[in-house]
């Protein structure tokens, strides 16, 4: 039981690491894939919303204590992320949403949600186009990270009978 | 009551801690400069920046020829450069010990590498090889040969992490260098804009926009970035200015950290007067 609460915090290092060193150089006109969150719907999903609410509020604070930014903004975003990404932990849809295509999409109703609650926190001014924000800002990342967990969908590690 | 209060719990555990991590978060987020945050910060960005150093070593080998061989046709301009100069400094040298100006020249400069980068394209950050033991303070301009780059932020024993030009929370005093107007330089999180300009200034495209030396951040004038559009404001007195960086970041490894910080006496002296006021 206790090994189950530490591999997803062990997992989480391990996709940083990757997220901050490697995922820059596969950016397309600054915008990057976000493995941590892809992380996140996984686990949300497969255990139940209340985990990932937490586990999102921990991942989040994290990447705030690590990569310098606004501490706070991303533990909210990821929180509310979480907690979105369980709305999908049925136990009669568990196996669909994770092993199927249907996992894509709910990454992308998570990113963007995420990327939309950072990006008010980061970039919110009176004068700012709220529709160039959401398009540069939450859109393309959340399409780029939708794109990128269909790798997922063929990962080893992924499938598992509930 | 405790029934009452178990049955809650059971059926609304999610919503319940949904609003308490909300709450945290808005909690923590208004303790951002609590030096004591700051300091628990840069404890955990210092060990985890010793291992993605680690990594970013390894990637990094394979644009090192590039690297090497663009730096080579740099440093041949750069030679060219630095002997007209060396006539101007001697020109400037004499005139100088004629007005008995003091001499302010010659700033050390700490070589640094990044060693990871941010997620966000609004609160861009990158963790650089340098920190406190090789004389790095939170305040030091980082820069590269083609110019500015950003501010550091925080600073821990080994690391640092800096505030590029494409963070939000960075403003910047700077110059147009033709006309020395100053103005206030900042990413909206999609450009990268001046404020405070009034229309009727002269600022035209193609200016070299340099840090005022007006600045208490950065006192010394480096190359910021080129004006690509001006234009009045479409409301108000300000003009629109949208200024293109010299240094694109996405390439840039190594870099150096200008080691001078905003003078404290004249910081002293600006808060009294404030408090006067």
């Amino acid at each position: 039981m206790k090994w189950e609460l530490i591999i997803p915090f062990i997992t989480f290092f391990a996709v940083l690491l990757i997220q901050l060193t490697v995922i820059p150089l596969i950016a397309i006109a600054g915008v990057i894939p976000d493995l941590i969150l892809i992380t996140l719907v996984y686990y949300s999903i497969t255990r139940d919303q209340f985990y990932g609410t937490i586990l999102g509020a921990s991942y989040g604070f994290f990447i705030d204590l690590i990569t310098g930014s606004l501490l706070g903004s991303a533990m909210l975003s990821k929180t509310i992320a979480g907690f979105t990404a369980g709305f999908f932990s049925t136990e009669t849809k568990k196996e669909i949403n994770i092993n199927t295509f249907i996992f894509s999409l709910i990454v992308f109703i998570c990113a963007l949600i995420d990327s939309i609650i950072f990006s008010f926190f980061s970039a919110f001014d009176l004068q700012t186009n709220i529709f160039q924000l959401l398009f540069e800002q939450a859109l393309m990342p959340s399409l780029y990270t939708s794109v990128v967990s269909v790798l997922f969908l063929f990962s080893p590690f992924r499938r598992r009978k509930f | 009551m405790f029934r009452f209060l178990s049955k809650v719990w059971t059926n609304f555990k999610e919503y319940i801690a949904l609003v308490f991590l909300i709450l945290l978060s808005l909690i923590i987020l208004s303790q951002n400069k609590n030096p004591n945050v700051q300091k628990i910060r840069a404890i955990a960005f210092g060990s985890f920046a010793t291992i993605t150093s680690v990594i970013s070593d390894l990637i990094n080998v394979t644009d090192l020829k590039r690297e090497n061989e663009e730096l080579r046709e740099t440093n041949s301009k750069l030679m060219l450069q630095i002997s007209r100069f060396r006539e101007f400094g001697i020109v400037n040298k004499e005139l100088k010990e004629l007005l008995e100006f003091k001499d302010t020249t010659g700033f050390p400069l700490i070589p640094a590498s990044i060693v990871s980068r941010s997620l966000s394209m609004t609160q861009n950050t990158i963790t650089l090889n340098a920190g406190k033991k090789d004389g790095v303070l939170s305040g030091m301009p980082v820069i590269n040969d083609k110019g500015f780059i950003g501010i550091v932020n925080s600073v821990s024993e080994d690391f640092s992490i800096a505030r590029t030009l494409n963070n939000v929370d960075l403003r910047l005093t700077v110059m147009d260098e033709r006309s020395r107007i100053n103005g206030i330089l900042k990413w909206t999180g999609e450009e990268m804009i001046i404020t405070n300009i009034p229309n009727t200034f002269d600022v035209e495209a193609g200016d070299r926009i340099i840090t005022s030396t007006v600045s208490t951040i950065v006192p010394v004038p480096i190359p910021v970035g080129i004006v690509e559009e001006f234009r009045p404001g479409e409301t108000g007195v300000f003009s629109y200015i949208r200024v293109k960086p010299f240094v694109d970041l996405t390439p840039v490894e190594n870099l150096f950290i200008l080691a001078r910080v905003k003078s404290k006496q004249i910081d002293d002296l600006e808060l009294n007067f404030y408090r006067r006021q």
